[in-house]
């Protein structure tokens, strides 16, 4: 039993490293979606191995000990409400993991979360409160942590740059609209791919400034890049949408030309220009006693 | 070894020259020698190509070594002990203003080529994205083209015109001047202006250049003018820091506005002041090193305070030079990766000396052919021109597309014919100045380029780098070199990655260790290039690698050629003195060195004599013996020493014994420090039929201790001499303290170790 537990906490605490260093190998904007995906497995796995580490023995054992129950009803009530809104964030967010939609799927789950961990840790009033009773009354911390993790991915995410009050943000709608209006024309041009170029260019044109002005002012979430990557991953890999290199000809033309100039000009300044001579001026030495020795005669 | 016999001329040319063709160092005075005429001699060209083995006439030497005379021993005398101690408190003064000016004018120009770039390259970027659209993508090139020319031109025709010294980075011009050279007009105002506002144009220019060689020069010059407190050029003089007007003081400020240069210009103090001791200061104690340290500071501080400024978050000093490479996270390295890195010095080594050897010779033909102003701008054009070109050409071949990293925004991304949402990688290079493509290259994640990329870039920015040194363009050639050996290093890591083995991890590194190899490849410093390196890195672990490898890089390229800025100064005609006097000279005595028969005064010498000698134009000689029993046939005792500048000061202030009872005052140093630097030339001073046969007595203003030697002292002894006490005049005697010759810094200066065992340069007008 005991070797059971201390193999659980030790597999804990690997996974808890793992999700904290996630944050640090995402490096790429394309790549954080992907790297959402096993920090919400590995969270997911967390939750019955939470519930499964409370073994009985050990835990009566304590409290018979301890003399008082460990911990009051108000806080168990908290904690076990914890558990349910993880649970059900948990269940929303991780098949909203590829195609990303976690800000768009999940928000009111995470609101929800994030008001009863509020209310674990603004329960501060007596000296036998929730907060520290739940949070901070052990190593591991794990309500806490739980939650951090939690943040840290909705941080990461920019989840709130695409929300306002409570729901999606005005320009993360218009964004939707013409996202699909762009994806409804592929759709239905998809058989014919030069067609698609033709006709969609306007409203892909359209989606596409939108979103450039979106990224400057700083509202993207990872929903919106993750739609956008894949929508210009179709416009130009898939249906092979982008700009030809149709003028090559012109371009070495006018470039050979360039380079050309710096030869006519080191070859003509060769031929016409004067070389420049230096004028030698013969100094005067001592003649030497023993002999009229130079180097040469030093060295032989 | 024939030619070299042929060269060499002992005896004098006295028997046979020509009338008026009075070129030798020494004039007649008559009957003073005997002369024996050697045949080779003769048959030698008086007009030559240019070339590396020439000493030329212009450079003189600064007066290192202070004159001891009466009027400086009564001054120092006068002085109290309180004065003393306000010398040494102004002498930490002007160091911190030279600090603080100098980190001023690095900020200066790094925002401004901030501001003009980005406006530059943005609007290059807007036609170029709507070229691709609509077609049309040849008018870009001639855009971009035309935009860099304009730059370049209006750089290289400041430089050009008003003030030709400014060109190239400086640095070998500062190492002379530090070396005890006075380069005619190099730490002027003047070269200062037309020195910023060049490198400004170059560098905006897109030119393969860097801002960073300049700094050196430009702090080496705020350091003359404030030492002296006044400037000649705009006729100003604010009366302060009188003592220090003499070379030198002047020499010492300006090892310190060497060292805040580079400190402004890498974020590296330490560096800096390394620097001046590595490449300069032939004469240091621990008080000088310890103001130089100072300057410095105050200079990388001044630089990153007026940057947080500009930035917009005062007082949050973060920026502490014009490059920062920016630290590297994992400041790891594996101790199996030192071989390669050593491996990767002798790359480094091999590329530099290809690099020295191309620029050598095209040097050489710059100087033989391309010397009129209007061709040197045009070159400029050009090589802006087809700069641009060059890298368009790349960028539009390129296949290789990259998607921006979320932690690592690209500034200038150009798509071109990219998929949407990536852009092309090469571009990030080549559009982009050359400090932030370094950058990139050092900390970019590991795939961010691909090795043909890499390749590509290495071989062109080669050639365009090697080209563009030597340019009538102020601009340096450290950046250059990094971004070059970043660009290689970044390939090798590329390579080490892509082997399959897992535990090459980071090419970044690799790009550091390749940058660090190919700039000691082309500069061979040592020292104060790995601390520099490591200060801007920020990363003390990699000290020893980079240490390593530059060591391996300077072995190896010594092997092959010089150092980029030995040959320069070698081209130069700079009669530059080494650590050391050449290996195999120990068998030359200063009878052979020394420069023969000399011209000496009496005490007391008659004007007349004095303002002929001094008006010789084949014969422009500075240091004169005083002597006395001085006959037409024996050479006199030698009783002191006294300088042109000086006699010029006296003639001009008409310090006549006949005309003694006239003058109000006694002639003070300051009269002399008044004149300093820029003493008038003989010609400008009118001497009239009467006064011609005044007499003047020169005995208050000698330097009545002049250092002499022996007539068997042997070569590197001199050599010691002169490079130790930083002598410009040393006197040869014979056992009865006569004075037989003369030595110059020319003449020691003129042997050199060559391919051929020791060679003698020759002397030359330029």
């Amino acid at each position: 039993q005991e070797f059971r537990r201390v193999f659980f906490l030790f597999l804990l605490k690997i996974i808890c490293s793992l999700i904290l260093e996630a944050p640090l190998a995402a490096q790429s904007s394309a790549m954080v979606s992907l790297h959402l995906v096993p920090r919400l497995i590995a969270l997911l796995l967390l939750l019955p191995g939470r519930i499964r580490s409370s073994s009985p023995v050990f835990n009566s054992l304590l409290s018979d000990l301890q003399g008082d129950p460990e911990l009051e009803e108000r806080c168990r009530d908290l904690l076990r409400d914890f558990g349910r809104r993880y649970e059900s964030y948990v269940k929303c967010a991780v098949p909203s993991a590829r195609p990303v939609r976690i800000c768009e799927n999940c928000h009111i789950q995470f609101e929800m979360l994030r008001v009863v961990y509020n209310n674990i840790s603004s329960d501060q009033a007596d000296p036998e409160n929730c907060r520290d009773s739940l949070l901070r009354a052990d190593r591991l911390m794990l309500v806490y942590m739980l939650f951090q993790n939690l943040e840290d991915v909705w941080d990461v995410a920019h989840c709130s740059q695409c929300l306002s009050g409570d729901g999606l943000s005005n320009i993360t709608l218009r964004y939707m609209a013409k996202l699909n209006q762009s994806l409804s024309c592929f759709e239905s041009q998809k058989n014919n791919h030069s067609e698609l170029c033709r006709v969609c260019r306007a409203d892909y044109k359209d989606l596409n400034e939108f979103y450039s002005i979106m990224e400057k002012n700083q509202t993207l979430c990872i929903d919106i890049e993750d739609s956008m990557n894949a929508t210009r991953r179709l416009w130009s890999k898939d249906f092979n949408c982008s700009f030809p290199r149709e003028e090559t000809v012109p371009v070495i033309a006018v470039s050979s030309f360039m380079l050309f100039l710096p030869i006519i000009f080191y070859l003509s300044s060769f031929l016409h220009s004067e070389q420049k001579k230096r004028r030698l001026i013969h100094p005067k030495r001592a003649k030497s006693n023993n002999s009229l020795m130079n180097i040469q005669d030093k060295h032989s | 070894m024939a030619n070299i016999t042929k060269r060499v001329s002992w005896s004098s040319l006295c028997e046979d020259r020509a009338p008026g063709e009075g070129t030798a160092l020494l004039d007649d005075t008559p009957g003073a020698r005997r002369c024996r005429r050697q045949e080779e001699t003769l048959k030698q060209p008086n007009e030559i190509p240019h070339n590396e083995k020439l000493l030329s006439l212009k450079y003189e030497s600064l007066d290192y070594d202070n004159i001891e005379n009466q009027l400086f021993l009564e001054e120092e005398g006068q002085m109290s002990p309180m004065g003393f101690k306000c010398v040494e408190i102004s002498r930490w003064v002007i160091c911190g203003l030279i600090g603080f000016l100098t980190g001023l004018i690095a900020c200066f120009i790094d925002i401004v080529v901030e501001i003009v770039a980005a406006y530059k390259y943005k609007i290059v970027k807007r036609y170029i994205d709507q070229f691709v659209v609509e077609g049309g993508l040849c008018a870009s090139v001639i855009l971009w083209a035309i935009l860099n020319s304009a730059f370049v031109m209006a750089g290289s025709l400041v430089v050009a015109i008003f003030e030709p010294i400014a060109a190239g980075s400086g640095i070998p011009q500062i190492k002379c001047y530090l070396n005890g050279v006075k380069i005619p007009r190099v730490v002027r105002l003047k070269t200062l202006v037309v020195k910023v506002f060049g490198v400004i144009c170059s560098v905006v220019g897109g030119l393969a250049v860097g801002k960073e060689g300049p700094m050196i020069h430009s702090g080496a010059v705020v350091a003359a003018g404030v030492s002296q407190g006044r400037s000649t050029s705009l006729k100003k003089d604010l009366k302060i820091f009188e003592y220090f007007r003499r070379d030198t003081e002047k020499r010492d400020f300006v090892s310190a506005g060497a060292a805040a240069g580079v400190s402004a210009a890498f974020g590296a103090p330490v560096g800096g002041v390394l620097f001046s001791l590595e490449e300069g200061a032939s004469f240091w104690n621990q008080m000088l090193t310890w103001r130089i340290f100072f300057a410095s500071m105050i200079s990388t501080f001044t630089l990153n305070f007026f940057r947080s400024i500009y930035n917009g978050n005062p007082g949050e000093l973060a920026n502490p030079g014009l490059i920062n490479f920016g630290q590297f996270e994992s400041g790891a390295y594996k101790l199996y990766e030192i071989p390669i890195f050593i491996c990767m010095g002798a790359v480094g080594g091999v590329l530099g000396a290809g690099f020295n050897a191309l620029n050598y010779w095209l040097t050489i033909f710059r100087i033989r052919y391309i010397h009129r102003s209007y061709l040197q701008v045009i070159e400029a054009i050009l090589a802006a021109a087809a700069t641009a070109t060059v890298s368009y050409i790349l960028m539009y071949c390129s296949d290789d597309c990259q998607t921006p990293g979320e932690h690592q925004a690209v500034e200038y991304p150009l798509q071109l014919f990219c998929p949407d949402g990536q852009h092309n990688s090469i571009a990030t290079v080549f559009f982009n100045t050359p400090e932030r493509s370094v950058r990139n290259l050092f900390h970019n994640f590991p795939g961010s380029y691909n090795s043909l990329t890499l390749f590509l870039f290495t071989f062109t920015y080669f050639f365009l780098a090697c080209w563009t040194y030597g340019l009538t363009v102020s601009a340096g050639v450290f950046i250059p070199s990094l971004l070059l050996g970043a660009a290689w290093g970044r390939l090798i890591g590329n390579l080490l990655t892509n082997s399959g083995v897992s535990i090459f991890a980071d090419p970044g590194k690799y790009a550091l260790m390749g940058a660090a190899a190919q700039l000691g490849g082309i500069v061979r410093m040592t020292l104060s290039l790995t601390v520099i390196m490591v200060e801007a890195t920020g990363n003390v672990t990699y000290g020893l690698p980079i240490m390593l490898v530059l060591m391996t890089s300077k072995i190896v390229g010594d092997y092959f050629a010089e150092g980029l800025y030995d040959i320069h100064i070698k081209l130069q005609s700079v009669p530059f003195l080494g650590w050391e006097a050449p290996a195999t000279s120990h068998s030359f005595t200063a009878r052979e060195v020394m420069s023969s028969p000399v011209m000496c005064f009496n005490r007391t010498e008659k004007v007349g004599t004095i303002v002929d000698v001094l008006s010789n134009t084949s014969a422009k000689h500075n240091g004169f013996p005083i002597v006395s029993d001085f006959t037409t046939n024996e050479p006199g005792r030698i009783c002191g020493l006294i300088l042109r500048s000086q006699l010029i000061v006296l003639l001009k202030h008409k310090v006549f014994v006949e005309r003694a009872q006239l003058k109000q005052r006694k002639l003070l140093l300051k009269d002399f420090r008044d004149a300093y630097p820029r003493f008038p030339p003989i010609q400008s001073i009118h001497v009239s039929q009467d006064e011609r046969e005044c007499t003047m007595d020169l005995t208050e203003f000698m330097n009545p201790t002049p250092y002499t030697v022996p007539q068997e002292t042997s070569l590197p002894r001199v050599f010691k001499l002169f490079r130790a006490l930083g002598l410009r005049h040393l006197v040869v005697v014979d056992n009865e303290n006569r004075v037989v010759g003369l030595v110059t810094r020319k003449d020691l200066a003129r042997y050199h170790l060559g391919k051929h065992g020791l060679e003698e340069l020759q002397l030359a007008q330029t």
